[in-house]
């Protein structure tokens, strides 16, 4: 995301000559000692918990480790497996991509309208914003709880109930399997809709306060003012939310797995018609033990999200430039 | 103000939905919270209560129930879950509590330490790193979740703090963030600092730290929280009751009540106490939590 974005007005990158640096002509080493030692640690942590992972992951994505004999080099057949023979992960995949759609633009178009709606200081917008960001700063796995808790088959549950005020008949919601990726988006959009419309409020206060007065001097519509200024000079900004709560959804885990896991063993629903690719991650590499094979599948989902992102920023880019 | 609200396309009638829809963001908190005070026959009660009609904290701590027995209408309270754990529930929120706190405060110390270095001294090869660091916001954390199980398990780190700890200390986005806002810090100040015969480690802590306070402040609210939810890494590395952190224990209560309407109370009993923590947090440092993500969502 804010990776290819040139780093806005970064000093030149020559210290200037220091007082001090004239007075000492210690060598280079010497004098900036304490600066190696500062960055040690952080550089230390990252190697070996970040940057060691990733290659370590890379090369078990090739081998048939898992867990207990040495890892053997089975080339692309982990790759092969995953993406010519492997139902399951098809599954988990269209379900995701499904999941990932559906809820990056619902929430993406909640979060612009609820920060339109209710972007003053005043009291009463103040309390809805906090209203929808209340879910942000909650346990997540509280909320998740509480879902399916109220997704509860049994008459009783609180999504039968309303339906019943209206007439409906109990739905059996978490065992539907056509209702599982719904659910999910539903769940998702009621979540993270409130972090969007936060970023939204700053970036539309923003947005100087002298265009709409010229424009409305111009005999600009409302609805003009806001196909003309708003959305275009939001455009940096409804990048952001677009991409990272694309990032976000494609690593749903906790949602899946605490609201459909129907067994100790089973982490994707009824017929895995829940299944996403984390959770899938998970069941082969924790519930299953074929590491090698799990890393196959995290490098996918790495590649993923990698050519998904580059495409969306190089596609708002091409926007811009119309 | 008022003449900016005119400018939204919405009237005011356009906005009834939205008021509409805010009542559905409070009604699974609401039903959490009644959910909690609810005594266990009213839980299967058909239709639901929407208030409870006869509320108590049977759901946290019931009375009656002995281990041992089966009693009609009761079961153990949150607080009487976990008997061979010594201050059973409350073990959790130390846990969690602990994890978050070094977490936090040690990944700031590290990130900001390296961020003063790479901005404010002459580091060979500072581009190359800034650039490493950079590119790996890019990759999604679990690709590296195999390997790290594997490091974790080798140094025997399984069922331990260290284990949630230290590989999360060094956090690439905390960094690059610090970094842009280090360099909104006059260099001047750090020169005044060495001319008065300071060490580095003192201006960094004297002089710099002071400085960067706001962006601090940022980063805490976003490294405490999503520590504090933490699921997926202790959920692999935890398996003693011990180490649990809040989300596992609470995922861990509620398989063991699963299919029993009769627990669920419990169950939200113990999503209360869990979201309590954050969400008297967030109304305390409000305006902080918003600060915290304009800041680091435009700036970063």
């Amino acid at each position: 995301m804010s990776t290819t974005k040139a780093p806005e007005a970064a000093p030149p990158e020559t210290p200037p000559e220091t007082p001090a640096r004239k007075k000492n002509h210690q060598p280079h080493l010497r004098r900036n000692l304490p600066g190696y030692l500062m960055l040690l640690p952080f550089l230390a942590l990252f190697a070996a918990f970040l940057v060691w992972p990733l290659l370590n992951s890379l090369y078990l994505a090739f081998t048939d480790f898992n867990g207990i004999k040495p890892p053997g080099f089975v080339g692309f057949d982990n790759f092969e497996r995953l993406w010519t023979d492997d139902a399951r992960f098809r599954k988990a995949l269209g379900n995701t991509v499904m999941y990932v759609i559906a809820s990056v633009t619902l929430t993406t178009l909640l979060a612009l309208a609820l920060a339109l709606a209710f972007r003053t200081t005043s009291l009463r917008d103040k309390t809805m914003r906090t209203i929808f960001f209340l879910p942000s700063v909650t346990s997540s796995m509280a909320l998740f709880l509480i879902w399916g808790w109220i997704f509860d088959v049994e008459d009783f549950g609180l999504a039968n109930t309303v339906l019943g005020w209206f007439g409906g008949d109990s739905v059996a919601w978490l065992s539907t399997p056509e209702l599982a990726v719904p659910i999910l988006v539903f769940i998702s959009v009621w979540g993270g809709a409130g972090y969007g419309m936060i970023i939204f409020v700053a970036g539309l206060n923003a947005i100087p306060e002298e265009l709409y007065e010229q424009a409305e001097i111009d005999g600009a519509s409302t609805f003009r003012q806001f196909w003309h200024i708003t959305l275009p000079l939001l455009r940096p900004v409804t990048t952001y939310v677009l991409v990272t709560s694309l990032i976000g959804a494609f690593q749903v885990f906790e949602a899946v797995y605490i609201v459909f896991r129907t067994t100790a063993s089973n982490v994707g629903g009824i017929l895995d018609s829940a299944l996403m690719i984390v959770p899938y991650l998970y069941d082969m590499g924790f519930g299953k033990f074929e590491l090698g094979f799990a890393s196959a599948v995290a490098w996918t989902l790495f590649i993923i999200i990698f050519i998904v992102s580059t495409v969306q920023l190089r596609l708002t880019r091409t926007l811009k430039d119309l | 103000m008022a003449t900016r609200q005119r400018r939204a396309p919405w009237g005011g009638l356009a906005r009834v939905p939205l008021y509409l829809l805010a009542v559905t963001m409070l009604a699974p908190f609401w039903w959490m919270v009644i959910g909690a005070f609810k005594p266990v026959p009213e839980l299967s009660k058909n239709p639901p209560s929407f208030l409870p009609a006869d509320p108590s904290v049977d759901n946290f701590h019931d009375s009656v129930w002995e281990p041992g027995k089966q009693i009609a209408g009761h079961v153990a309270g949150v607080f009487q879950r976990w008997p061979e754990l010594p201050g059973g529930y409350f073990r959790f929120m130390a846990n969690s509590l602990v994890v978050t706190t070094a977490v936090t405060v040690g990944s700031l110390l590290l990130a900001s330490m390296a961020a003063y270095a790479l901005t404010k001294m002459e580091i060979k090869g500072r581009r190359i790193i800034f650039l490493v660091v950079l590119a790996s916001m890019m990759v999604p954390w679990q690709v590296s979740l195999i390997p790290n199980y594997l490091i974790v398990r080798n140094l025997g780190w399984l069922d331990s703090y260290q284990g949630y700890i230290v590989p999360a200390l060094a956090k690439a986005f905390v960094l690059f963030f610090l970094v842009q806002y280090m360099r909104s810090i006059p260099d001047e100040l750090v020169h005044a600092g060495r001319v008065d015969g300071a060490g580095e480690f003192r201006i960094w802590w004297r002089i710099v730290l002071p400085l960067l306070r706001p962006a601090l402040a940022a980063m805490a609210i976003f490294i405490a929280l999503a520590e504090w939810n933490n699921f997926l890494w202790p959920l692999i590395i935890i398996n003693d009751d011990s180490f649990a952190n809040l989300p596992v224990a609470l995922s861990r209560l509620s398989t063991s009540v699963a299919q029993n309407p009769q627990g669920m109370g419990v169950v939200m009993a113990a999503s209360l106490l869990t979201s309590l923590p954050t969400v008297i947090f967030f109304f305390v440092f409000q305006k902080h939590f918003t600060k915290g993500i304009t800041l680091s969502g435009i700036k970063g």
